[in-house]
C-alpha cells in the first residue's frame, strides 16, 4: 500500500520545526530518520495530514564529548553512532547500541532521536539510556526547553512524556559515575536472525575500584534491559547484587533472579512470556559478565 | 473483551467529587485527548477523542449514555466511538467510597471491546497505555478540585437503560 496524502515539511532549524508542530500538533508527525514511521504509514496505521522531517535540522546532529558529560544530538544517525571512535571511548554503550539495530541501510538514515521518540520498548537505545541514566531534552514553542530523565521519559508501550508539540533535541549522559579506566560497558542482544528486531537485550555498566587487584570490586553497576516490560525496564534490584562483589557465582545468581522478578514481557510469535523472562536473567548475567571483564582489562 | 480496572485516591469528599465528575465541560478538560463534549440531553453525551499508541492515534466520535448516577456513589457509562477502521465499545462503572480522613477512594472498571488496527496492538500494550491515561484524568480532575475550579452536576441516569456490550 501507499501511504495517505499528507503534506511534506522541512524546516532547517529547530524553531522553524517546534513552530511548525504548534501550529499543526497532534495532525504533525515528525519524521527522524524514517525508518519506522514510514513502514506505519504505508500500511495505513498512521495517517498524520503533515510530516515534519528533521533531516535538514543540521544543529540536531553531533556528538559533543566534554569532561563531564557526553551530549548527542537527537538526529545523529546509528552510523555515525556506530563509527565514533571518540565516543566509543568514553561511552561505548552508545556505539555498541548503535551497531547492533537491524542492517547497514536502516543505519545509515535512521537517528538516535527518532528511536527515543517512538519508544519501542525493544528499542537499543531506549534501554541504554535508562541504563546510563541519561536526560532527554525536549523543546517546544509555547514551553521552550525541559530536561526529563530517561528513567521517567518511557511511561507505556510506544507511550512517552513527549507532548504533541514538542520535539526531542537529544540525551545528555553524565560521565562521573564511570571513568575509562575502571568502567565497563555491554549491550547485549539475542536476535532470532541477523537483522531482525531483538527477542531481549541487556544494557549493562560497572566501574570496578581497582582493575589492576587480584580481585576487583564492582563498586557501581548499572541493568537496564530492553523487550521484556512495556518500558526499558531499569532492574536496580541486580545492580545491588553485584555492587560490592568481585562478580562470583552467587552475585550472578542473585541478578539473575533479580531480572527474571523484575520482567513483565509480552508474549510474541517467536518467543513466549516463559522463555523471554528465563532470557531477562540469562542476557543481565552474560552482558554483567561482558562489562565486568572490559572493566579489569582496560 | 478487555477488561480494565483500577483505584484514585483523592483529598476531597465524595460530594464535591461528583461534581467534577459529572460536570461535562471537567470532563472536557481532563479527559485525555479531547476537544469538546457536547451534552445532548441529562444523560447523553457526544465528543470527539483523539488517542493513540505512538503514531497510531484515530479520532474517535464518541457518544455516550449515562446508565446509573447514584450522586454520589456510583456512575454507570455506556460509550461507543468509531474512527476511521478502529471502534470501541465500553461499559464503564466507578464507585466512590468516602474514607475515614474525608477523602474519597475511587475504583473503576471497564470493559470493552475494540476493533480495527487498535486491536492488533494486544491486550498488553492497550492496557499499559489505557492504565496512563485514566491515571492522568483523574490526576487532571483532583489537579481542578484542588484549585477550586466551580464544577455541576449536570447530568443524570437514562431512565431504564442498562449497561451490556453487545457481543
Amino acid at each position: 500500500m501507499k501511504p495517505a496524502t499528507f503534506e511534506y515539511h522541512r524546516p532547517s532549524s529547530v524553531s522553524e520545526a517546534t513552530e511548525l508542530l504548534a501550529d499543526l500538533g497532534h495532525d504533525a508527525e515528525l519524521l527522524a530518520g524514517n525508518q519506522s514511521l514510514g513502514i506505519i504509514m504505508a500500511n495505513r496505521l498512521a495517517t498524520p495530514d503533515h510530516l515534519v522531517d528533521l533531516d535538514r535540522v543540521d544543529e540536531l546532529s553531533g556528538v559533543s564529548i566534554g569532561d563531564d558529560e557526553v551530549e548527542v544530538g537527537a538526529m545523529t544517525t546509528h552510523r555515525d553512532l556506530e563509527f565514533a571512535d571518540d565516543l566509543r571511548d568514553v561511552l561505548p554503550m552508545v556505539p555498541q547500541a548503535a551497531e547492533q539495530i537491524a542492517g547497514p541501510s536502516v543505519r545509515n538514515r535512521g537517528t538516535l532521536g527518532g528511536s527515543v521518540a517512538e519508544a519501542d520498548p525493544a528499542g537499543n537505545y531506549p534501554a541504554a539510556l535508562v541504563a546510563l541514566d541519561a536526560d532527554l531534552h525536549v523543546v517546544s514553542e509555547d514551553d521552550g526547553e525541559r530536561t526529563v530523565p530517561a528513567r521517567e521519559f518511557f511511561i507505556a508501550y510506544m507511550f512517552t512524556d513527549l507532548g504533541p508539540d514538542e520535539l526531542v533535541t537529544g540525551a545528555t549522559v553524565s560521565r562521573e559515575p564511570f571513568p575509562v579506566e575502571r568502567t565497563g560497558m555491554a549491550f547485549e542482544t539475542l536476535k532470532r536472525a541477523a537483522q531482525t528486531f531483538p527477542t531481549v537485550s541487556a544494557a549493562t555498566a560497572v566501574r570496578v575500584d581497582d582493575p589492576d587487584a587480584a580481585d576487583p570490586e564492582i563498586e557501581e553497576a548499572r541493568v537496564a534491559l530492553a523487550n521484556v516490560a512495556d518500558v526499558p525496564l531499569h532492574v536496580p534490584d541486580a545492580e545491588a547484587a553485584v555492587e560490592g562483589t568481585t562478580l562470583d557465582e552467587d552475585a550472578l545468581d542473585e541478578a539473575e533472579a533479580a531480572a527474571n522478578e523484575a520482567a513483565d514481557p509480552s508474549p510474541e510469535m517467536h518467543a513466549d512470556e516463559e522463555w523471554k523472562v528465563e532470557l531477562a536473567g540469562e542476557y543481565t548475567r552474560r552482558s554483567l559478565q561482558a562489562a565486568y571483564k572490559r572493566a579489569i582489562n582496560d | 473483551m478487555i477488561e480494565f480496572s483500577g483505584e484514585f485516591e483523592s483529598e476531597h469528599e465524595p460530594e464535591e467529587l461528583w461534581k467534577y465528575f459529572t460536570d461535562p465541560d471537567i470532563l472536557a478538560q481532563c479527559a485525555p485527548g479531547c476537544d469538546h463534549i457536547e451534552q445532548h440531553s441529562e444523560s447523553e453525551l457526544s465528543a470527539t477523542v483523539a488517542v493513540g499508541v505512538g503514531s497510531v492515534k484515530p479520532t474517535f466520535d464518541v457518544d455516550m449514555t449515562v446508565v446509573e448516577a447514584d450522586a454520589p456513589n456510583r456512575l454507570v457509562m455506556h460509550a461507543g466511538g468509531d474512527a476511521s477502521r478502529n471502534s470501541f465499545e465500553t461499559v464503564a462503572e466507578m464507585d466512590l467510597l468516602e474514607n475515614e480522613d474525608g477523602g474519597t477512594t475511587a475504583t473503576w472498571n471497564a470493559e470493552t471491546n475494540v476493533s480495527g488496527l487498535i486491536a492488533s496492538l494486544g491486550q498488553r500494550a492497550l492496557g499499559s497505555v489505557a492504565e496512563r491515561l485514566v491515571n492522568n484524568f483523574f490526576d487532571d480532575l483532583e489537579e481542578l478540585a484542588d484549585e477550586g475550579v466551580p464544577a455541576e452536576s449536570k447530568i443524570s441516569a437514562k431512565p431504564d437503560a442498562t449497561a451490556s456490550l453487545d457481543e
